[in-house]
């Protein structure tokens, strides 16, 4: 049997998340599923369960959430935000969790697997560069990374019909305000 | 009635005949928008787990709206969540205030402006009695499925408007366009569009899910409110077929085009042929070439 071994928790892991903005309703939680019935992830993938990755939280099981794929498997649809009795904020919470994990990668302190985080990485650093995001480069490197070119190739049909409706922009403009957005990103991510 | 104009990046690309049909039913109900300059990414949903930098991108161009002192419009619905959370963090917090201009730097948000998503403007302030009077084009015939997803109406405590488990608000425009608006089970379900670019398979399933009812109910297309649902129903339907062996062939409208439609816009005007699923079969069910 697959058993737990509570002296390998981190204690302080559910402070850590509390901390964080969006993270701070976490303990209100006393585990009732009612964030997972109604979880469309839930209803197809046996691996996603929100009030499982609560618990793991507050249990401190920080080691097992950032080396599995779970907290990136919610879809962000807020379905368990509003069922949740306790005001939890579920979706917010693991925001928050996905955040101390996306900020110790960035730090060099962990690798994370899952193509979700890259994604989120790709298209936020396009902002940081451009002040809009450019969708199709950031697509197109998503794609070629984590899906391989051939992928990319079976694309090339919709890629056309795309260029041809005037619906990719094949060149990243810059907003005129990028003082002001490399501003922010200094405020908000400091030192890093 | 006017509008500070927030687009969103799609508008520019993806959802270029979004961006076409909302300026264009805009104009033709008489509501005055003016794009806000400069504006900036929202951050979309690949943001979130930085909810401090989604405040501050947000209030960038919630800042630049308030000093033309009209409320924001968008027709995107993560614009309009994103920009709405920015505006009650403000609100309700004088720390998150303070923080988020800190950010911003040389430019400061108040909070006094807000964000307005268009469809909760027409039913709460225009009056759908005033859209159906402008109505040229016969939708009679048209058997339309209301798809919401989930920003419109979830969280309800940042949406704030219609009700959160069973909305009503496209339904009621669908009927005061003249079409039939389908009961549809699937209208708040997630089209699974955050995890494309990680889960293709789950977010396959789910759209799947959305776009099979839709041809079960008989619906003649799906009318939706936000450019990351179009990305999963209609840019990737082909892709949904060819997963699960199925045909679907089931047209995506945003619901601006299909205002549009009943106000006499040529199909043309509201970027109809930009739609990856052809809409000719739409457009010859209302007599229009």
């Amino acid at each position: 049997m697959n058993t737990i071994k509570a002296a390998d928790f981190d204690p302080n892991f559910k402070f850590e998340i509390e901390k964080e903005l969006g993270g701070e309703h976490l303990t209100k939680c006393f585990n009732c599923t009612g964030c997972t019935v109604g979880c469309p992830i839930s209803e197809i993938e046996p691996a996603y369960n929100p009030r499982k990755a609560m618990r793991m939280a507050i249990l401190g099981m920080k080691k097992e959430l950032f080396e599995s794929e779970i907290m990136w498997l919610c879809v962000s649809c807020y379905t368990c935000y509003d069922q949740c009795p306790q005001d939890v904020r579920i979706t917010d919470v693991l925001n928050a969790m996905k955040n101390i994990a996306e900020r110790e990668e960035r730090m060099g302190h962990i690798k994370l697997e899952s193509a979700k985080p890259a994604f989120d990485k790709e298209f936020v650093d396009s902002i940081k560069r451009h002040g809009e995001v450019y969708e199709t480069g950031v697509v197109i490197a998503q794609i070629v990374k984590h899906q391989g070119i051939k992928r990319l190739l079976e694309y090339t049909p919709t890629g056309i019909f795309m260029l041809k409706k005037g619906k990719l922009s094949l060149i990243p403009k810059n907003i005129k305000g990028m003082k002001q957005i490399k501003n922010i990103f200094r405020v908000v991510r400091g030192k890093e | 009635m006017k509008f500070s104009y927030y687009p969103g990046c799609v508008m520019h690309g993806t959802a270029v005949e979004y961006g076409m049909s909302t300026l264009a039913t805009c104009r033709t109900l008489g509501i005055d928008i003016v794009e806000i300059p400069d504006w900036n990414c929202c951050g979309a949903l690949e943001v979130y787990p930085d909810m401090y930098l989604e405040l501050a991108l947000s209030a960038r161009n919630a800042a630049i709206a308030e000093q033309t002192g009209f409320p924001m419009m968008t027709t995107c619905a993560i614009c309009f969540h994103n920009v709405s959370k920015a505006y009650f963090a403000v609100n309700e917090s004088e720390k998150a205030k303070d923080m988020i201009n800190e950010a911003l730097g040389d430019i400061t948000y108040e909070g006094k402006v807000g964000i307005r998503h268009l469809l909760d403007i027409l039913v709460s302030d225009y009056g759908l009695e005033n859209v159906s009077a402008k109505v040229k084009r016969s939708l009679s015939e048209l058997k339309v499925a209301p798809y919401y997803g989930c920003l419109l109406a979830r969280p309800k405590e940042i949406a704030r408007f219609d009700d959160p488990e069973n909305p009503q608000f496209l339904d009621r425009l669908i009927g005061a366009l003249g079409a039939v608006a389908v009961p549809f089970e699937h209208k708040m379900k997630c089209c699974g569009g955050s995890l494309l670019m990680s889960r293709e398979d789950l977010a396959h399933h789910l759209s799947r899910n959305i776009l099979e009812e839709a041809v079960n109910v008989g619906a003649d297309c799906l009318v939706i409110t936000c450019p990351m649902c179009n990305v999963l129903l209609d840019l990737q339907q082909k892709e949904i077929e060819k997963r699960y062996g199925i045909t679907l062939n089931m047209p995506v409208l945003y619901f601006t085009q299909l205002i549009g439609l009943a106000l006499g816009h040529k199909p043309k005007e509201l970027g109809l042929d930009k739609n990856v699923v052809s809409t000719a079969g739409v457009l010859k069910k209302l007599g229009v070439d």
